[in-house]
């Protein structure tokens, strides 16, 4: 769904229709469709076609593997929305108190 | 003076009783589909038409709402005039910090979000209006800001984990 994300990403973006981006790049709404929803995948060069169409350019870079924020990830999906949102919100709050307590350590340091 | 303790709840809650039509946007919205990242405040995309604006004054009246400065919150005179001359407002209220965007970056604002935004239980009056992950990460990936942009990572590791279960289920 990489390539559908980021042809629907880019074309909401830029504040195109389907059919407007079809346009623009001789192919049929229904086709950008297909492509958004992810039932077919275009090549790497189309789709940078499409999104340079969208006034956009697809920039590539190498990065290592990283799925060190799954585990949190699976662990937030065990909570209800609710439940997310008020651990995040207690979790920032714990984060200040600790950011606070630095900066009067520091401070009482520097006395 | 110390800033008031963050509680996304009863700011929600303002904005339902005074019937305002808002999406979240921002790290809340992503947070409540599963995004690990905390969050310091609200930030939410209001319709723009003049009545809601008018509900946004009475809301941000009762909230109390101030100006967020680098030092201390600056009262201002709330008026829909004013407001909808605004693109942006980085607020101060009762319970914590609320953004108010009329077109957060790379959409063209409430219309734009309402089409993929999901109806979620937050536990407030009513439920509320999220924008989704998808949606999230545009606006983050269209922002200039360097500290939106490291979020994006957690954010698109978030929508494949999801994708992933969706698949497997």
């Amino acid at each position: 769904m990489i390539s559908a994300d980021l042809l629907h990403e880019a074309r909401l973006r830029a504040g195109l229709t389907q059919a407007e981006l079809g346009r623009r790049v001789h192919r049929s709404q229904s086709q950008i469709a297909r492509w958004e929803r992810g039932d077919v995948k275009p090549s790497l060069e189309t789709l940078r076609e499409l999104i340079r169409a969208c006034g956009l350019e697809l920039t590539f870079g190498l990065a290592n593997y990283d799925d060190s924020y799954d585990e949190w990830i699976l662990r937030a999906l065990e909570r209800t929305p609710e439940e997310r949102l008020a651990h995040a919100v207690q979790a920032a709050g714990v984060w200040r108190e600790f950011q606070a307590s630095v900066e009067e350590a520091r401070e009482r340091a520097a006395v | 003076m110390s800033e008031p303790r963050f509680d996304p709840k009863p700011l929600l809650n303002a904005l339902q009783r005074h019937d305002v039509d808002f999406i979240v946007v921002g790290a809340a919205a992503a947070i409540s589909q599963g995004s690990p990242l905390p969050t310091y405040d609200l930030d939410v995309t209001p319709a723009r038409d003049p009545q809601n604006i008018e509900r946004i004054v009475a809301a941000l009246v009762d909230l109390d709402a101030k100006l967020r400065t680098p030092a201390e919150p600056v009262p201002f005179p709330i008026d829909a005039r004013m407001l909808a001359r605004g693109e942006a407002w980085t607020l101060d209220t009762r319970f914590g910090s609320l953004d108010l965007v009329f077109a957060p970056a790379g959409t063209q604002g409430y219309d734009d979000l309402r089409r993929d935004a999901l109806l979620v239980d937050l536990g407030t009056d009513r439920p509320v209006l999220v924008a989704s992950i998808r949606d999230v990460i545009r606006m983050k990936e269209a922002s200039a800001r360097e500290k939106d942009r490291m979020q994006l990572p957690a954010l698109r590791r978030t929508l494949d984990v999801i994708r992933r279960r969706e698949h497997e289920a």
